[in-house]
């Protein structure tokens, strides 16, 4: 716990302890490079864990073991504390179980190219964690293999959002983690009117119009002292997002979970789901848990 | 640390993945999990529901409703006409449907010529074993092995090479072939020599790399992302038509609705303010507008192609003419692409080509002869065009040389020289060339009169800044050196020993000369208000004194090179951006897309011109993507809005001409159409207010803005451009298709002079038959329908005076030459025609409602013709005046 000057206190070290779920699929290995990467940043305690499920073959048991062994000693190290934990049962429930007895804050999983194929990822492990793990989850879909550190990250935000300290201490521990700069994203809808259509805002003027829980987020992100750059685009916020990433170069993407219903999902789309299918480079999706301190 | 910058076991460990490759099982679990090496178009609105949405707009809406009211009274009155008018509304919303959507619709073929440049099949290793696969197949982590001619299936970081040397144009547009190497490299990954991408092809040699990146992940796929991705959003042309068609929906549906009300409190019954409610809103609503813009448009495509410019979206053809800044590319667009030696320094001295004798300059141009790819066969240069220009001046001053080659060293951008070995009379020397920062430091000596001489600082000086003056005459210099190797050392000795220690012989400077036409477009340009900036791979001394002679540039330009380009963040490239000359030096094909997004920010129209796969994303992106039609690639092509068939930028002048007048003639056929409204209108407003019969029947109204009046319009969509319109800057974003001025000139003077006529008609034919105020006559009563057909012949009669009027706003008709554009005259003709047509023939007058006229009546109603005319000429000379006498 930190104190600023004016009395006002936050926690800096959010994650404790953080656990990355790894399985015989490389993304699983990638994506808890990320865990790693964090546990680093935040010192905190990482925890490798394979869930064995009932009938896996042995050559699958035998992938996940040797990337489980990669990770322990990539994290161990860079000075990692890393505990491997290899067990059998449905990974839901023993993940689940463990996030309760050990105070896991954060669990890292990955979700694969046919999980992104099934609408809003009904019946996909990654889904389950989301919405049933008692922590925040950040959910790694990994597109690219080869680039493991990303230069600059690319946060997308919303103009209303809650647990904006988590989230904050998110993408700055990660960005610290691999010295990379962010780009703050705002994809307003475009502002019209009825016999103008859409009415066209230089970047000077569309600074005003940016969202003030994106200006909160900018705030809390400051304290981490992180080079961030702020963007505003209108326009289709999927379609924005995957085109800002592409024309950036980035290398990664932060974005929050979807908030939206299933109804609402179905009647108007699903952003975050758009994002995840479309995706040029690597995409975090982040449910954060932990409230303001 | 990225792919290209760790070492070969570190590959391994970071794709995991082994010299054998993966197994079968591990490429299956990985082709589930990364999907298929394909290029994929990102998902987008359907056709179908594209085209749906053109009856979901507000006009549509307005028009299902009066539809849907006209079934519901024919259902409810049956035999009350009511059907025809349904049926007729329901036709205008599928016009006008198809009409929007043909200018909207554009085939995205780009992804498709993307596509084409990957393989079917490739050579990996799996289980240790060679094998050959779909390339679809290709999964990050695989072992790809690669010998000459194979396309390259997916990203892939080399970890074995032989003699390997790739072509890189469709990805980097760098022609020359570049030598690969599986050397850790720190830099950039697209300039990395280790990094073989997706789409280019082996020229030569062998190697093996991982993939590293399939499908959309590779840098192709990026490129198909934003290219089929980025949306132009509407040109300014639709944005008006949108605009338009909102305000003429509104003033209708405002006063169907007020009149309906106004006939409900005079007490006028239900049935007679339907109809009066259906036929103001038909009345209002201009149904021909769309039809005769897209056909418009059409025509004005036709006449950009013979221009050399091809069209291949209709509404570009009005948004060239309201481009505000052009981005256009040096070499073959502004210049001929041709490279012509123009000065050569050696022996302390520049020379000129004509200067040369053969004996002073044989060191210089031996190496430009022997250190060259390009060949002279079929009495033809052929080859790249700096290395032609070279070869031709080297050879046409020492004739053939004959010299074995032993080795080549080729030219790659990160060493910037290429290097041969010779055989040259028994010796065997290393002759280089490249560019002054790769090769001068490699020179410890300079050549002057014959004597080696140690290149000091001072000597080191002096030829740099010989070579900067040559940069500013625009000239592209290159550096020249040689040196003697030991026969038995040939084999041994590395690329980087024979590099060190050479002799300079001199500089050569070559010029690729502006086209003649280029300096002229530029000078429109700048007296239409159009901002011109120059992307170039040249370096910035070449490229600001290029930009001088053709007259780009007259005072001190912006200049950035592509270097400081990546490193500046947005806000300071839009401060640079606002100078008013700019040129950007050293640049790549990707970085024109950041130049134009920050340009549309700033509300610029913006040109843009390309010819690489890498261009496509800013072809897509800009207002007017505008690809080369003989350099260009076919994805630029495909991606682009318009191609320029010879390549040149004075054909984008001609086609922003051609734009502008396009535009001009859009509100000549705006004012003309809107003017017959009024008389339309007026009819209906008569009939709710003075009880009299109903003067114009909703057909009729259809059979003038879908029928008679679709012609002339069209003809006035033809004019040529006015002499002023290269001379006044581009239309401001503000600047209304349906303006206050339009609206005046439209609605409250040509529009209450074609209703005088046509009202004067209808009561014409009335009285003369007999009828007094206050009767009503029955709908198929004779005299009511040769009422209604003077009134319809009125207001075709007055369009005629109309049409010739509309062919200027200020000018005299007479000044702009009352013969000029003969369409109109065939127009008229047409016109006419229709309307004897429907006047004359049985079948024409069962289904518009109208009877036969004597001649008496067209004679009354000509001169309403004549007077409209006359009345907008004196209009015009009042306009003139006044603004002469203000001015």
């Amino acid at each position: 716990m930190s104190c600023n000057w004016r009395g006002q206190c936050y926690n800096f070290s959010m994650y404790k302890k953080i656990l990355a779920a790894v399985n015989e699929f490389t993304n699983s290995e990638l994506a808890a490079h990320y865990a790693i990467t964090l546990s680093q940043s935040c010192r905190a305690k990482l925890f490798l864990v394979f869930i064995a499920q009932e009938g896996i073959n042995k050559n699958a048991f035998k992938q996940a073991e040797s990337a489980l062994e990669r990770l322990f000693v990539e994290a161990d190290g860079r000075g990692t504390e890393v505990e491997s934990i290899t067990e059998k049962g449905e990974p839901l429930q023993k993940i689940h179980s463990m996030v309760k007895s050990d105070h896991i804050d954060i669990v890292f999983t990955s979700t694969r190219r046919e999980d992104v194929t099934k609408r809003f990822f009904v019946k996909t492990l990654a889904r389950e964690f989301m919405l049933k793990l008692p922590c925040s989850v950040a959910m790694v879909r990994v597109v690219r293999m080869g680039k493991m550190h990303p230069k600059d990250i690319l946060v997308p935000l919303r103009g209303e959002m809650t647990h904006l300290e988590e989230r904050a201490c998110f993408v700055a521990k990660l960005a610290q983690g691999f010295g990379s700069s962010v780009t703050l994203f705002h994809s307003a809808r475009p502002i019209t009117s009825f016999f103008h259509g859409e009415v066209h805002l230089k970047p000077s003027l569309r600074e005003r119009h940016i969202p003030k829980d994106v200006e909160l987020f900018t705030e809390c992100l400051d304290r981490y002292t992180i080079t961030h750059e702020k963007r505003i685009e209108y326009g289709g916020i999927s379609r924005a997002i995957t085109i800002e990433a592409a024309y950036r170069r980035n290398d990664l993407i932060i974005m929050g979970a979807s908030e939206r219903s299933l109804l609402r999902s179905i009647i108007r789309g699903n952003p975050v789901e758009e994002v995840l299918r479309e995706t040029p480079c690597d995409l975090i999706i982040l449910r954060p848990r932990h409230e303001h301190q | 640390m990225k792919i290209h910058n760790i070492s070969r076991g570190e590959v391994f460990q970071n794709l995991i993945t082994s010299e054998k490759g993966l197994s079968e099982e591990d490429a299956a679990r990985r082709l589930r999990e990364y999907g298929l090496n394909e290029i994929k178009e990102v998902r987008k609105k359907p056709l179908s529901l594209r085209f749906l949405s053109q009856f979901t707009h507000f006009l549509a809406v307005l028009l299902w409703i009066a539809s849907a009211m006209s079934f519901l009274s024919e259902y409810l009155h049956p035999g009350g006409g009511m059907l025809t008018l349904g049926i007729a509304i329901v036709a205008v919303i599928f016009v006008n449907a198809v009409f929007t959507f043909i200018q909207e619709y554009r085939a995205e073929k780009a992804l498709e010529a993307l596509k084409k440049l990957l393989p079917f099949y490739v050579k990996v290793l799996r289980d240790g074993t060679e094998k050959e696969i779909q390339a679809i197949g290709v999964v990050p982590g695989d072992i790809i092995i690669l010998s000459e001619g194979d396309k390259v299936p997916a990203d892939a970081r080399l970890i074995e090479t032989n003699e390997l040397k790739v072509n890189n144009a469709p990805l980097t547009g760098e022609s020359e072939p570049q030598l690969r190497s599986h050397n850790s490299f720190d830099g950039d990954i697209i300039e990395s020599p280790n990094i073989v991408f997706a789409g280019t092809t082996v020229l030569s040699g062998s190697g093996r790399a991982v993939a590293f990146a399939t499908a959309m992940s590779t840098q192709i796929g990026r490129i198909a992302q934003l290219t089929s991705a980025v949306e132009t959003g509407l040109s300014p042309l639709q944005k008006e038509i949108v605009r338009a068609t909102r305000i003429v929906a509104t003033i209708a549906a405002a006063v169907g609705i007020f009149f309906f009300s106004l006939g409900f409190l005079i007490g006028r019954s239900f049935w007679e303010n339907f109809i009066f409610a259906i036929g103001i809103t038909v009345a209002l609503i201009p149904e021909g507008m769309l039809p005769t813009m897209t056909l418009s448009l059409a025509m004005g495509s036709q006449r950009m192609a013979k221009r050399k410019a091809l069209i291949k979206t209709l509404t570009s053809v009005e948004t060239l003419g309201a481009v505000t800044v052009i981005c256009t590319d040096k070499t073959g667009t502004l210049t001929q692409n041709k490279m012509a030696v123009r000065r050569l320094w050696f022996d302390d001295r520049i020379f000129e080509v004509k200067d040369l004798t053969g004996d002073n300059v044989v060191e210089l141009l031996r190496i430009a002869y022997l250190c060259n790819n390009a060949r002279f066969l079929d009495g033809r240069y052929k080859g790249d065009p700096t290395e032609v220009g070279l070869f031709k001046v080297a050879r046409e001053t020492l004739g053939e040389l004959k010299a074995e080659r032993i080795r080549e060293i080729p030219f790659d951008a990160e060493r910037k020289r290429m290097t041969t070995l010779n055989a040259v009379e028994g010796k065997i020397i290393a002759l280089s060339k490249g560019a002054a920062e790769g090769l001068l430091p490699l020179c410890d000596y300079l050549l002057i009169n014959g004597e080696k001489v140690p290149m000091d600082e001072t000597l080191r000086r002096k030829t740099i800044a010989v070579c900067h003056s040559l940069m500013d005459m625009g000239l592209r210099v290159l550096s020249f050196a040689y040196k003697e190797i030991e026969r038995s050392a040939v084999a041994v000795t590395s690329s980087e020993e024979i590099e060190k220690s050479m002799i300079l012989a001199g500089l050569i400077g070559l010029e690729d000369p502006p086209r003649p036409e280029v300096a002229e477009a530029i000078m429109k340009c700048n007296r239409a208000g159009i901002k011109i900036i120059m992307i170039t791979g040249d370096g910035s001394r070449t490229a600001v004194a290029i930009a001088r002679e053709i007259g780009l540039i007259k005072g001190n330009p912006v200049v950035i090179e592509g270097r400081e380009f990546n490193q500046m963040r947005d806000r300071e490239l839009r401060e640079n951006l606002l100078g008013k000359e700019v040129i950007f030096a050293r640049m790549t094909p990707k970085n024109k897309l950041r130049v134009v997004s920050i340009l549309k920010e700033e509300g610029e129209i913006v040109a843009v011109t390309g010819d690489g796969v890498n261009d496509a994303p800013a072809l897509k992106k800009a207002d007017i993507g505008l690809a080369m039609g003989i350099s260009g690639t076919d994805v630029a092509k495909e991606a682009s809005d318009m191609i320029l068939l010879d390549d040149n930028f004075a054909t984008i002048v001609n086609a922003v001409e051609e734009g502008r007048t396009v535009y001009e003639n859009i509100k000549k056929f705006v004012t003309y159409i809107f003017a017959s409204n009024i008389p339309e209108a007026v009819p209906y407003l008569a009939y709710i207010l003075f009880r009299i019969p109903l003067p114009l029947t909703v057909i009729q109204i259809l059979a003038v803005d879908l029928g008679t009046d679709m012609l002339p319009a069209l003809a006035l969509g033809a004019e040529g451009p006015t002499p002023g319109v290269m001379k006044q800057p581009p239309r401001r974003l503000k600047e209304r298709l349906l303006d206050l001025p339009l609206i005046v000139r439209s609605y409250l003077f040509l529009g209450p002079i074609e209703a005088f006529a046509c009202m004067f008609g209808f009561f014409w034919v009335l009285y003369n038959g007999g009828w007094t105020l206050g009767t009503m006559l029955a709908p198929t009563d004779m005299l009511y329908l040769q009422a209604t057909t003077a009134c319809l012949t009125a207001i075709i009669i007055a369009q005629i005076g109309n049409v010739f009027a509309c062919r200027s706003s200020k000018e005299s008709i007479f000044s702009i030459g009352f013969f000029s554009n003969r369409l109109i005259f065939g127009g008229i003709l047409l016109e006419i025609a229709l309307q004897l047509f429907i006047v004359y023939h049985p079948f024409a007058n069962r289904i518009f409602g109208t009877a036969l006229l004597p001649l008496s009546v067209w004679l009354i109603l000509i001169p309403f013709g004549v007077v409209l005319f006359l009345a907008e000429e004196l209009r015009k000379f009042y306009v003139r005046t006044y603004r002469h006498a203000s001015s």
